[in-house]
């Protein structure tokens, strides 16, 4: 039973489903101005969407290929001021500095990886830390481009040398870069590249003989993360228009991996529903409760006691609900019939 | 190097030692071209270790393991890397089965086809025309090894949660994808019943037979060796005991006495 809907899922091509989930998404800016909902619902969504960006990149990390970073909050903050910089700074085209905000950290998180990937996995996460630790540094003290504590401003994107995005239009961008990232996911975790990952997690011996290159698997898949961890960073600074030291501390990184742990582990669609409880909830309802609202760090004790339960009872992530829900959903409807097995 | 014209695979002086545990000593057998080969000796005797050293999971400590290759030509695999061999032509599966459970049946055996696939990591990322090609051509290969094995309704399936004879096979199937010369099977027909066991007989005859290759099987099973196997090695504490046919080593002395004596207990 649990097989045959996985397989389901799994040959499914979700084009349509993802395209039909941008689509609602966009509708967003219209109802905050038919004034249905509030303007900063849409600020919410939009750092929702782009910790989903960021999530997923880090779930081919860790869920396909076994690996940790916890230097995620590092490559995405090196993404913010490396646009900031080349955009506000420089004057340089959105376009030019997306590409180089994204390479850039991509050539560092190589770097690391080439030292620390190659006699054992776990060293990456140790790797990550410091690297990401570095990168905070260099944010507060390089300060002539980074303005140190106070933090770094650009622009809404203007794309192709003419289009100047409003709030709106970032927003749409954002949702457009989301879409396109579940989209890559979802054919690069279905071709070869994915299956050796998966199978390279799964049996390092079996990867091996069928010719796979394991450090040369683990090091892509980690410049694959590093890559959506800057995109985020880019679209991040191009949408709330700020960046700070602050901002980019491990705690970030552990909230994405926790995205990861509470939605669902190799799962696209569990990648999104994490990030829109980790960084959904405690804005839109736990801060509107009473007494609990008030708490400092109401976040954290939530995002805690989520991971905990749902390691307990759902380890593979709360995705995983939606075959309980179906099962439950057939048992229901077939008493009703005849039973047939 | 040798001569090894009518010779695939050729082991010469193997050792290798864990600690003072002398695993192989000084160990040389040949396998001929189109031969089935089987390698016995009572548990811890080594062989699981010769095999490692000959897919280079180990790295011997001497000897040399000469290797004819699908372009002909002869290598000594001692230093090559793991991942290598595969595209040289031989591929192995393992004793406890190293299967991706959260793959499904099909796509475990298109792992096996790896190395085949070129497409680019930007191909792959919007599905283009190569990769499209690959996944079909190569797809279609692991089905119609799949339903050669009878396996065709689970195909779709995942891994986890089938039954161990079936999951040998899937291994078997995985092997299979990039026509070796020369497969490697560490103890096939462990842990399966008496008509598993026959249909995995029939199965590895008719291996050898459609795709012109040599099989060197680990056995711990007398019976089924000798109803397979061309020529048999045995050995006992790493060391060589007796190298001939099925018939040959059953009236060798020494094997009666470290092997068989040992079965009976
Ligand atoms: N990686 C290893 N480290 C230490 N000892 C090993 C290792 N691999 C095998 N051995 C030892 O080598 C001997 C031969 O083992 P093995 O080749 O697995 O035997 P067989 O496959 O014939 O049952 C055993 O004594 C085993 O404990
Ligand atoms: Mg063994």
């Amino acid at each position: 039973m649990n097989n045959k809907l996985t397989d389901l899922y799994k040959t499914h091509k979700p084009y349509s489903q993802y395209a039909l989930f941008g689509i609602i998404l966009s509708l967003l800016p219209l109802l905050v101005s038919l004034g249905l909902v509030k303007y900063s619902l849409l600020t919410t969504v939009a750092s929702i969407l782009i910790y989903s960006i960021v999530a997923l990149g880090l779930n081919l990390l860790l869920g396909y290929s076994g690996l940790i970073s916890l230097g995620t909050a590092g490559f995405m903050g090196m993404g913010t001021y490396l646009t900031a910089f080349i955009t506000a700074d420089l004057g340089l085209p959105f376009e030019l500095a997306l590409i180089i905000s994204v390479a850039v950290p991509m050539l560092i998180g190589v770097l690391t990886g080439l030292v620390s990937l190659r006699i054992e996995g776990y060293y990456l996460a140790i790797a990550t830390l410091a690297i990401s630790e570095i990168l905070r540094k260099v944010f507060v003290e390089f300060d002539f481009v980074t303005n140190g504590f106070s933090g770094k401003q650009a622009q809404y994107p203007k794309l192709l040398g003419f289009l100047q995005l409003d709030r709106n239009g970032t927003y749409i961008l954002i949702v457009f870069f989301l879409v396109l990232v579940m989209v890559m996911m979802h054919n690069l975790v279905n071709s070869h590249t994915g299956r050796a990952l998966s199978t390279m997690r799964g049996s390092e011996a079996a990867a091996s003989a069928m010719g796979i290159n394991i450090y040369r698997h683990r090091l892509l898949s980690f410049a694959i993360a590093v890559a959506f961890s800057a995109l985020g960073g880019v679209l991040y600074m191009h949408f709330v228009k700020y960046t700070y030291p602050n901002a980019w501390i491990l705690m970030l990184s552990l909230n994405i991996l926790a995205v990861i742990v509470i939605g669902g582990v190799r799962s696209i669609s569990g990648t999104i529903l994490g990030a829109f409880i980790v960084f959904g909830v405690p804005d839109l309802i736990l801060k509107r409760l009473p007494i609990i609202g008030s708490i400092d760090g109401a976040a954290y004790i939530f995002n805690g006691l989520l991971i905990i339960l749902v390691i307990l009872f759902y380890p593979n992530g709360l995705i995983n609900m939606r075959y309980d829900i179906q099962r439950n959903f057939n048992k229901q409807f077939k008493r009703g019939e005849n039973i047939n097995g | 190097m040798d001569n090894m014209t009518n010779k695939l695979l050729k082991v010469e002086n193997l050792s290798i030692a864990f600690g003072g545990l002398k695993a192989v000593d000084n160990l040389s057998f040949d396998i001929n071209d189109g031969e089935i080969f089987g390698l016995i000796g009572p548990n811890g005797a080594g062989k699981t270790t010769v095999f490692n050293c000959i897919t280079q999971f180990y790295k011997p400590d001497e000897g040399n393991i000469f290797f004819k290759t699908n372009t002909g030509e002869v290598e000594n695999l001692v230093g090559k890397k793991t991942h290598e061999l595969i595209g040289k032509g031989l591929v192995r599966t393992f004793q406890n089965i190293e299967l991706i459970r959260e793959l499904t049946v099909v796509e475990n055996v298109m792992v096996g086809a790896h190395i085949e696939f070129k497409a680019s990591l930007f191909n792959q990322f919007f599905r283009l025309k190569k990769t499209r090609e690959e996944e079909n051509r190569i797809r279609k290969r692991a089905e119609e090894i799949l339903d050669h094995f009878g396996l065709s309704s689970i195909k779709d399936m995942l891994v986890a949660g089938q039954p161990y004879g079936v999951l040998k096979k899937i291994e078997l199937a995985r092997a299979l994808m990039l026509d070796p010369k020369l497969i490697i099977l560490d103890e096939p027909a462990a842990g399966l019943n008496d008509s598993e066991t026959m249909s995995l007989v029939n199965i590895i005859k008719e291996i050898k037979n459609e795709r012109n290759c040599s099989i060197l099987l680990i056995e711990h099973d007398m019976k089924f060796v000798n109803g397979l196997c061309d020529r048999i090695c045995a050995i006992n504490f790493g060391k060589l005991l007796a190298i001939g046919t099925p018939k040959e080593i059953q009236e060798n002395e020494q094997v009666q006495i470290a092997y068989l004596g040992k079965e009976d207990d």
